[in-house]
């Protein structure tokens, strides 16, 4: 959004600029053409050694199945019995020490109620919460070991998204389109779904595009039959009128005394493609055409999973047509809507899971039965996971310091789990991955190098991954 | 918090995406903990020189020194400007660049037929005296400071009549206030004049910074660490054009500026705390203070009832502290400001890694040791007005930084680029000034002027450089030297921005509402994005039409809420300084224009003007509206295109191409 980097690392001046790497979200950028624009940036500040280039990709596109609130390891992925045999007491000394946000050192340690079995060839432990996840267990790398930098939702959030504790850095989502455009010249590069049930405590800035031009912005998707905003023609004015409105605008541009500015040709490319946005994507959006058996594989006409099913089934259909990233929020509004289980998690997780489990099972498998899910790097996780500890006597509070995420597809080593937290749950012990990771990992499928997708701003190259972070090479 | 949670929250704005700079051989200041002679002879950190006027050969071209300057620079690359800008093109460029407003029609015609010599240098003086050039300038400063009203975060509380700031800002620019003490007033106006309102608003400086404010088990040394983290580092970024908070975990890897320079500036702030100043009449203050704390009592008694809570008792209670908090009556007239409490000064220590846990060195105030000398003591730890001292610093005629970085941005202003390219780094990574000799003369005329900052608006307005066309008759030649148009052979076009897109559609439609000043303004936005608010009842629209009318610098600035349409044209993020605005070119802009809510109002209300003005006059419809938005009359051509259109189509639909014409978005 803001500029303040050497002139020729300028977004988007004109119309070969524009081409190359303006369209961002609505057309596709050539990495070559992106690598040579960082040589020319890297010269301009002084020597540098040769760079590696970018490697082959693994996956072409994303999809994150945010799970806000943080979602509990205990109740999901990691099952700790010592946690059942301690339940009432207070945590041994040899556990360490830790701080929660709510709760205090005098807190009993709360057992799960949940019962894990193990799932597919590779056994995987999940927990009883996800009957249809688990059916695809052998796809599934979990990632046991996860921490982060913080316990409160808001700053978790924005490091989960951008890497920063603070507000106002690019979202993992802008920096991939950034990196590599989209493959689609009729959709938005990058696409939020937020829960319809409200926003969450970071609020517009954790999927923001911080400042990356604005031309790598997320469209947020809003509830109902009309997702993106301002793709409708006003309710006044058909089709065929906007049509001539549009070559009234051309035409008139065309007869201006700079007809061939390299600038404004670009504004007359953007033109044409919001009129072919405007026309194909409605097509895409629209979930009525789809098989009934589709429908059911997302549970989409059954509650509780009517809602996320749809989403899910979206962005199966965003990915398909060429959309690099796509985020399906679960959770919004007040923190009990979210995985946000202060208060009793039995009730908060078997609510939230049977509203997602079965469509992100679907998921899975449509994405597999259409060949996609090779090409398709699948997140799943929240911002922290939740403390060993109880809060208000059968909640838990939240906890950064280990936790579980999974990935699947795109690459991904599916059937196992792993990193490891201590017996408790409290911490990850066994090859700790931090937040830095998941995102290193997820640019490495994607084929980028975290130390070359960079951006000058005030005066630093900045990047998605901040301090170097490392690949989860157990999983790729 | 954890020892993982300590190792990585220090590393918060420091480390960054440096790493293939720091892999390569740079030149840096080891040992370290010392300034090398040779960082000192950096160009930015020697003191301002005087340079004399350039000799040119085309002396003619020039009107005033600055084009000596610029035409030297230019024939250095056999390079020669552009032919001088029409009288149509220069009212609308000027009008633009100092108001951010379009001419009306009648201003145009005034302009155009004004046949005398200093036609164009009375415009200049009369937009200069305008009330609305202060709105401009303030909307540029603004970013710098990243002015917001909210905190950001979770809660994106608003800070009551934070407002108070922006019209702060706005007055001191039409005022002429000399930067020295615009700065001084920034920095330390509770101390220089206590109970003095106007200084005591400038100081919100201070509180405009994101502010994590969280529930539960407060970390307040952390927390007191962020939040000089933030006060400290807009100092570096907005005044000496240094990214002074790279240093905060180890000295700085390019630029002179060494960690203990870091926490000797922070050390100014170590008694910095926000002080609300209540601005209210005695009762009404006292009925304020009663209202508050009993319904305050309230919540917390409800809060003691809900540690003990559980299940739905727990979520009962919080949904009433919500309704009760949500109760509270409205702020009373209020100066969010600072004060210092030196009761509760903190101690400021050098920090290992930025790790507010792992405390080295004492220090105390002392400016970056680059700009002073080596054997400078620091400030004493209990001087009672700390940040006037700093201050005073950076006001010195003799600091080489403030005057610079202040008429590079002013040269920004009107350019576009500065010259210094990177106007928030003057250092080893920023790029090097294009006019080195032009940035220090128009210092000097800084200081000549007693710091005012019109003088210097005037000189580059009127100069050859500013007037000359944005079509050059070299182009193909110039574009392979200089492909940017660094030295100016043409004047460079740019997109309006998002607040000028805003105002100039309102004002084609004579809905502008000129109103100078007060609180800001909220829109009517999709519920959709309230409902993405952690508190969406914190969204209260403006009633008052003719308030949403007001110009955009009015809308509110508000963290977790920015509206499409600004977001879509690049307002910046309003959560870190924004030293220059990006002007990118993606679809959703289109969408904006052709099926947002705002262009489509507006289109509608340009088009019942225009019945209104022209009845059903088809010729005298195109003419005008050519006018009130591209600023000119329509070529036959465009005329005849236009006419057609309006055959059979909608008066509406025409007004609203041409608020997507490149004619309207675009100043040559």
């Amino acid at each position: 959004m803001c500029n303040d980097h050497p002139a020729h690392s300028r977004p988007t001046r004109n119309r070969r600029e524009f081409i190359r790497d303006g369209l961002c979200g609505f057309g596709s950028i050539a990495l070559a053409s992106l690598l040579h624009q960082q040589q020319a940036r890297a010269s301009s500040f002084g020597a540098l050694s040769s760079r590696s280039s970018h490697f082959a990709p693994k996956a072409k596109s994303v999809i994150f199945l945010f799970m806000a609130g943080g979602p509990s390891h205990i109740e999901t992925f990691d099952p700790k019995p010592l946690l059942n045999q301690l339940h009432g007491q207070k945590r041994p000394k040899e556990f360490g020490e830790t701080k929660y946000q709510f709760i205090k050192s005098t807190a009993r340690l709360l057992g799960t109620k949940r019962t894990f079995k193990k799932h597919g060839q590779s056994g995987l432990d999940i927990s009883d919460l996800f009957p249809h996840t688990a059916q695809h267990a052998d796809k599934l790398a979990v990632i046991r070991s996860c921490y982060a930098d913080v316990v409160v939702h808001s700053a978790a959030q924005y490091q989960l998204f951008t890497g920063r504790i603070v507000p106002g850095f690019p979202s993992m989502g802008s920096w991939v389109t950034y990196g590599l455009g989209s493959d689609s010249d009729s959709l938005p590069g990058y696409v939020v779904m937020p829960d319809p049930h409200g926003g969450l405590e970071g609020g517009q800035p954790i999927f923001a595009n911080g400042f990356l031009p604005a031309a790598y912005q997320p469209t947020v998707f809003r509830p109902g039959d009309h997702p993106v905003l301002n793709l409708q023609n006003p309710s006044d004015v058909s089709p065929a009128q906007r049509r001539k409105t549009l070559d009234l605008i051309r035409e008139l541009n065309q007869a201006s005394p700079d007809p061939l500015d390299e600038e404004f040709s670009a504004r007359m490319n953007a033109y044409d493609l919001a009129f072919k946005m405007q026309s194909e994507s409605p097509k895409l959006f629209d979930l009525s055409k789809e098989p009934q058996e589709t429908l059911d594989l997302y549970g989409i006409g059954t509650e509780p999973t009517h809602d996320y099913g749809r989403r899910c089934l979206m962005a199966r259909k965003l990915i398909e047509s060429g959309v690099r990233f796509t985020c399906v929020v679960s959770g919004g509004g007040p923190g009990k809507l979210q995985w946000d289980a202060h208060d009793d998690i039995e009730e908060n997780h078997l609510r939230k899971s049977a509203e997602t489990d079965k469509p992100v099972a679907g998921l899975l498998a449509d994405l597999e039965r259409r060949g996609l899910l090779d090409s398709t790097l699948v997140l799943w996780g929240g911002e922290f996971g939740r403390s060993p500890e109880a809060e208000s006597g059968k909640g838990r509070d939240h906890h950064n310091q280990g936790f579980s995420m999974w990935m699947a597809g795109g690459g991904i080593k599916g059937g196992q789990a792993v990193g490891a937290t201590d017996a408790l749950g409290l911490r990850a012990i066994e090859s700790p991955y931090h937040i830095r990771d998941i995102h290193t990992t997820i640019l490495h499928q994607l084929g980028l190098d975290q130390n070359q997708l960079t951006y000058p701003h005030l005066g630093r190259n900045e990047r998605l991954t901040f301090v170097e972070g490392k690949v989860i090479h157990q999983i790729v | 918090m954890s020892k993982l949670v300590r190792i990585a929250l220090p590393v918060l704005t420091c480390l960054m995406g440096v790493s293939i700079l720091v892999r390569a051989d740079q030149p840096t200041t080891a040992p370290a903990g010392v300034i090398s002679e040779k960082s000192r002879e950096f160009w930015c950190f020697r003191p301002v020189t005087n340079p004399s006027l350039p000799v040119v050969q085309d002396a003619s071209w020039c009107r005033n020194p600055v084009d000596r300057f610029v035409l030297s620079k230019l024939e250095e690359q056999h390079l020669r400007p552009a032919p001088p800008a029409t009288k149509i093109e220069l009212v609308r460029r000027v009008y633009f660049d100092v108001t951010g407003l379009p001419p009306s029609p009648v201003q145009i015609k005034a302009f155009v037929s004004d046949p005398a010599p200093d036609a164009y240098e009375r415009l200049v003086d009369q937009l200069l005296a305008s009330p609305h050039f202060g709105e401009r300038a303030a909307q540029h400063w603004l970013d710098v400071v990243r002015y917001a009203e909210t905190e950001g975060f979770e809660y994106d509380r608003h800070l009551p009549d934070a407002w108070r700031y922006r019209d702060y800002v706005v007055s001191s620019f039409n005022n002429d206030k000399p930067f020295d003490r615009f700065v001084t007033e920034q920095i330390a106006g509770d101390e220089i004049a206590p109970g003095n309102p106007e200084c005591e608003t400038a100081a919100i400086f201070h509180r405009l910074g994101p502010v994590r404010r969280n529930a539960g088990n407060p970390e307040v040394a952390a927390s007191r660490n962020e939040v000089l983290t933030e006060r400290t580092d807009i100092i570096g970024a907005a005044f000496l054009g240094l990214t002074i908070g790279c240093a905060r975990c180890h000295d700085h890897k390019f630029d002179p500026i060494l960690q203990k320079d870091y926490y000797r500036l922070q050390a100014y702030l170590s008694a910095t705390e926000e002080h609300d100043i209540l601005l209210a009449p005695d009762e009404e203050k006292k009925e304020w203070q009663r209202k508050t704390l009993a319904i305050n009592n309230k919540i917390k008694a409800l809060q003691a009832r809900a540690k003990s809570a559980t299940g739905s008792d727990a979520t009962r209670l919080k949904e009433e502290i919500e309704t009760l908090e949500d109760s509270l009556p409205a702020n009373p007239a209020t100066i969010p400001g600072i004060g210092n409490d030196f009761a509760h000064r903190a101690e400021i220590h050098v920090l290992h890694r930025g790790d507010w846990e792992k405390k080295l060195d004492l220090v105390g105030p002392r400016p970056p040791t680059v700009l002073v000398s080596d054997d400078l003591p620091e400030l004493a730890a209990d001087d009672p007005a700390p940040r006037t001292q700093l201050a005073r610093w950076l006001t010195d005629p003799h600091n080489p930084l403030t005057p610079r970085v202040i008429v590079n941005r002013l040269w920004q202003d009107h350019f576009g680029r500065g010259i210094v390219n990177t106007a928030n780094n003057f250092g080893i990574n920023g790029e090097r000034p294009t006019h080195p000799e032009l940035l220090d003369f128009l210092a000097n005329q800084l200081l000549q002027n007693g710091w005012r900052l019109k003088p210097l608006h005037r000189l580059i307005l009127l100069s050859n450089a500013y007037r000359q066309s944005s079509r050059s008759t070299i182009e193909q030649s110039a574009m392979r030297i200089d492909p940017e148009d660094r030295l100016l052979w043409r004047f460079p076009k740019r997109r309006l921005s998002a607040e000028e897109i805003r105002d100039a559609m309102l004002a084609a439609t004579g809905q502008l509402n000129p109103k100078i000043g007060g609180p800001s303004v909220m829109l009517p936005v999709d519920p959709e994005l309230t409902q993405q608010l952690y508190k969406p009842s914190q969204w209260q629209v403006s009633s008052n039409l003719e308030d949403q009318h007001r110009r955009s610098i009015y809308l509110i600035a508000k963290r977790n809420l920015r509206l499409p349409f600004m977001d879509s044209f690049d307002q910046p993020a309003l959560t870190t300084s924004c030293s220059r605005r990006e002007s990118s070119t993606h679809a959703p802009q289109a969408l904006e224009l052709l099926n947002g809510r705002l262009a489509n109002e507006l289109a509608l209300a340009l088009a019942a003007r225009l019945e209104q003005d022209c009845g059903h006059d088809r010729a005298q419809i195109i003419e005008k509206a050519y006018q009130l938005t591209l600023g000119r009359s329509p070529t036959d051509k465009e005329r005849g295109l236009a006419a057609q259109f309006l055959k059979d189509q909608p008066l509406k639909e025409f007004a609203l191409a041409l608020f997507n014409l490149n004619g309207f978005l675009y100043v040559q």
